[in-house]
């Protein structure tokens, strides 16, 4: 019970998914943390992995009380996702009673808080990053900023009973499934990087069942900025 | 997940609706506060760490699969693992625990952990795999289980239990992932 196996000695199964539940755990140090982080964004397998770690702790979670809230905070994260004024479309309605309701809260302060705040939270403009991917009749143009992916397609949707599906690849070759892709614009929330090769492939309609790819590659292309 | 009015929450978070947010945040914030200040036990970086957190969460609740498990474990997730890349990324001795973020009164972090352990049982009896879940912890050696919880519940790491159980690293290592393993297999049963 007491010896010591190094953990490149575990076999390759189990040490990806001790590495998993280490990672869930939470007790590696931050380069290793870093590591398996990075592996989770574009290794689906792996975040399978830790997905059923998490799973399988979060009766932990219970254990969790709950603590004291800032009133200020709220507030900072309405201005921070919402600095502009103009209502976002799709959402007329929600924005203005808010944003009311915490005016009212808050009154002129708050007023002046928004204003500090919007002025130091406001994202840097920062170019995009996008791929354009051509077909013969069918392409998708791609561009990510914070934490969105859109995709606009243009050419036919994918023939009766199929789907296009959208893939990331990055630098360990795993494809990461960034879902499908229906209709001529999807807005998909995720995390890339320059560099990563976005690809579509044809799969049975709703997507590849396993969560890699199984159908023809129809193109692929990488990130890169504008 | 019939009846989960935190996952339809987020659900409706992620066809960006602001309203749903908002009642999401007044339902949760508490929660997360608690899991926020039991990991880095420091108000300021909680309040920093809660605005970044909601943040991730409106950009990324369509991420959010309901079949996978109850919204607010989801929630907590996101905040430990946020939570547990500031710990770590800490330059004092490599993202070690603060001793701040010790228990006030000063008592053994572990033991308390085995008192709120309790308090899970109670809590979630009533769910048939709760009971078996917490069964498989109760198979586990004391102190093994103790790691699991004390690493999870308060953010230690490997070099935190190394040093509390006085184990070489590697040794520390081996045995929390023999417990793994051995949790593996009674909850999969």
């Amino acid at each position: 019970m007491s010896e010591t196996i190094h953990p490149d000695d575990w076999p390759q199964d189990d040490r990806d998914d001790m590495l998993a539940a280490e990672y869930v755990l939470g007790v590696l140090p931050g380069d290793e943390r870093q590591a398996a982080k990075d592996r989770a964004e574009l290794d689906g397998a792996f975040a399978e992995r830790i997905a059923a770690w998490e799973g399988r702790l979060a009766i932990l979670n219970a254990a969790y009380k709950d603590g004291p809230v800032s009133p200020e905070t709220y507030p900072r994260i309405e201005a921070d996702l919402f600095p502009n004024p103009v209502p976002e479309p799709g959402s007329p309605a929600a924005a203005p009673s808010a944003r009311s309701i915490w005016r009212l809260w808050f009154g002129g302060a708050l007023t002046a808080a928004l204003v500090a705040l919007v002025v130091t939270f406001w994202p840097a403009v920062q170019p995009p990053l996008v791929a354009h991917l051509q077909g013969d009749a069918l392409a998708f143009d791609a561009s990510f900023r914070a934490g969105i992916l859109e995709v606009a397609q243009s050419g036919p949707e994918a023939e009766v009973g199929h789907d296009y599906e959208l893939w990331a690849i990055g630098s360990d070759g795993v494809p990461r499934s960034l879902g499908l892709l229906r209709g001529d614009r999807v807005e998909i929330p995720t995390e890339l990087d320059e560099g990563i090769t976005l690809a579509v492939s044809l799969e049975p309609e709703g997507g590849a069942p396993d969560g890699a790819p199984t159908g023809p590659v129809l193109m692929a292309g990488p990130l890169a900025y504008d | 997940m019939t009846d989960d009015p935190i996952g339809r929450l987020l659900q409706a978070t992620a066809t960006h609706d602001r309203d749903a947010f908002r009642h999401l945040y007044a339902e949760t914030s508490p929660k997360l506060s608690g899991v926020l200040h039991r990991i880095l036990g420091n108000r300021t970086e909680v309040d920093d760490a809660m605005q970044e957190i909601y943040v991730r969460v409106w950009q990324r609740a369509a991420q959010y699969r309901p079949e996978r498990g109850a919204g607010l474990s989801w929630l907590i997730a996101v905040a430990r693992n946020h939570a547990l890349d500031r710990l770590r990324a800490r330059p004092e001795r490599q993202g070690l625990r603060q001793e701040v973020a010790r228990d006030a009164d000063g008592q053994d972090p572990l033991d308390r952990v085995a008192d709120s352990a309790a308090g899970v049982e109670d809590r979630l009896v009533a769910r048939g795999e709760a009971r078996r879940v917490m069964d498989c912890f109760d198979e586990l050696e004391n102190d093994r289980a103790a790691a699991v919880r004390g690493a999870y519940i308060e953010g230690m790491s490997y070099l935190d239990l190394s040093e509390r159980h006085g184990v070489p690293l590697n040794t520390m290592r081996t045995w929390l992932r023999r417990g793994l393993i051995r949790l593996r297999e009674c909850m999969d049963r």
